[in-house]
């Protein structure tokens, strides 16, 4: 039997577009993961964009003591251990467009006051978040 | 807190708990806090700075508005170069804060004043604060300015100092920050226009297990010949301050456990230049003993992250044929809670 040239390659494109599209079907039910590292005396990122509704997972890990971590508005309220410990999983859905502030509320020395950051909450017609 | 042991080339070791820190806050509510932070320095008190000395280093209330905009004021910390705001022992590497940091950059150096602080973007932050100038007749040939600070103490204020702090925190792992200062200095010398001009630049990155930091600072003080005259006819010495001082190092350090448990071993060395003596006024000479430079090197050993076991050789030099600068071990303990 004389078998097609192109039977091969179709196969393999119409296989890949269709684990893209699976994926894609998936993608809503999937976290976002945001890594955030906490350092005396910032947040890295300190700015994080997000929609509202998307479902978020943060992983914090510190460079040096333990930190708190809460966003303002939210029930996120958490303390990442120290260096060397366990990376803190924190899995929340995004609330409602606005700013919410996050900051460090474990008193970490002389510039604790600084470690704040802004989480920014896009409507779901918004510019999509890009981090 | 910080715990020490000093063995100077020549001289006898000493024993020296240097700092025992109490840092305290509240919040009247979110948007309210207080911050302080009280310091007594070698552990006793005779009425006389050698023996001792207690000082309230922070003590201010932070209206916290916006993530860009918010007020502080009360007694504030200097937001200069890397040390003088961020000076816990575990931060940073050596028994002793580096030399650029203690007579160029007078570390702690702290000053009643208000002002705004904020961070814009994706990492930009700013500090700018209206404060109490530095005193010019207590500037000095071998460590410059590190007199001059009134610490909030019943401060002249006839004149104000300005300073902010521009720093990009927004990249993992970098920071970059440039500084500045300026005031008049010479109000107990009305007739004199001494002032002090600081302008300074940091960087720290940390990639893998290399960690990096470098700084240069200087500082400008205008009328310093006239400043001078002033003091000699006062004190019968001339008092030799220069008209400007320089300052810089670069430091790399190692980490040899990173990624691993929470202890931690860094090897590092540092070298470091710093002239107080850097230009002199019209008609006076240089001192070259404060010319000088040096090589610091050893290991900070973390058995917690908050606590650092420290012990370091430093090799010290300068431009004087006569005057030798010492030498030193110094092995120091030190942690934070």
């Amino acid at each position: 039997m004389k078998k097609s040239p192109l039977g091969l390659p179709a196969f393999v494109i119409l296989l890949a577009l269709a684990c893209a599209a699976g994926a894609g079907a998936l993608q809503p039910t999937e976290r976002r993961v945001i890594r955030v590292t906490a350092e005396r005396f910032t947040f890295t990122p300190s700015e994080i964009a997000v929609t509202a509704g998307e479902k978020i997972e943060l992983r914090l890990t510190s460079d040096d003591t333990a930190h708190g971590f809460r966003i303002e508005g939210t029930d996120v309220n958490v303390t990442i251990p120290k260096r060397g410990g366990k990376e803190l999983v924190v899995a929340f859905t995004a609330p409602g467009p606005g700013r919410y502030t996050f900051e460090c509320n474990r008193m970490c020395g002389a510039g604790h006051d600084f470690m704040r950051g802004i989480l920014v909450v896009r409507a779901p017609t918004d510019q999509p978040a890009t981090r | 807190m910080d715990f020490h042991f000093n063995k100077p080339e020549g001289n006898d070791g000493v024993v020296d708990f240097h700092r025992f820190v109490l840092l305290f806050n509240h919040s009247f509510s979110s948007r309210i806090r207080f911050v302080g932070e009280l310091e007594l320095e070698h552990a006793f008190v005779e009425g006389l700075e050698q023996a001792g000395e207690v000082e309230l280093e922070q003590a201010y209330l932070d209206f916290l508005l916006t993530r860009g905009f918010n007020v502080r004021a009360g007694m504030l910390l200097v937001p200069i170069g890397i040390i003088n705001e961020r000076h816990e022992p575990p931060v940073y590497n050596g028994v002793e804060r580096p030399f650029v940091d203690t007579v160029i950059i007078p570390s702690t150096w702290f000053e009643a004043g208000a002002g705004v602080h904020g961070e814009v973007g994706r990492g930009l932050r700013y500090r700018a604060y209206v404060m109490a100038p530095l005193d010019a007749t207590e500037f000095s040939a071998d460590e410059g300015i590190r007199g001059g600070p009134q610490k909030g103490s019943e401060a002249n204020v006839r004149n104000v100092a300005y300073t902010g702090r521009l720093e990009w925190v927004g990249t993992r792992n970098l920071t970059i920050g440039v500084s500045g200062w300026t005031d008049k200095s010479s109000f107990l010398l009305r007739r004199l226009g001494a002032g002090v001009r600081i302008g300074e630049a940091d960087v720290r990155y940390r990639r893998g297990r290399l960690e990096t930091r470098g700084q240069l600072a200087q500082v400008w003080i205008r009328d310093a010949g006239r400043l001078n005259d002033a003091l000699a006819r006062v004190t019968g010495v001339s008092p030799n301050i220069a008209r400007s001082l320089r300052g810089f190092y670069g430091e790399a350090g190692y980490r040899v456990w990173a990624d691993g448990p929470a202890r931690d071993l860094v090897a590092f060395t540092r070298y470091e230049n710093f002239d107080t003596q850097f230009r002199m006024p019209e008609g006076f000479l240089p001192l070259q003993q404060f010319d000088r430079d040096a090589w610091v090197s050893g290991i900070t050993y973390y058995p917690d992250p908050d606590i650092a076991v420290k012990a370091d050789y430093t090799l010290v030099r300068n431009r004087s044929g006569i005057i030798k600068s010492p030498n030193s071990v110094n092995i120091g303990l030190g942690w934070w809670f």
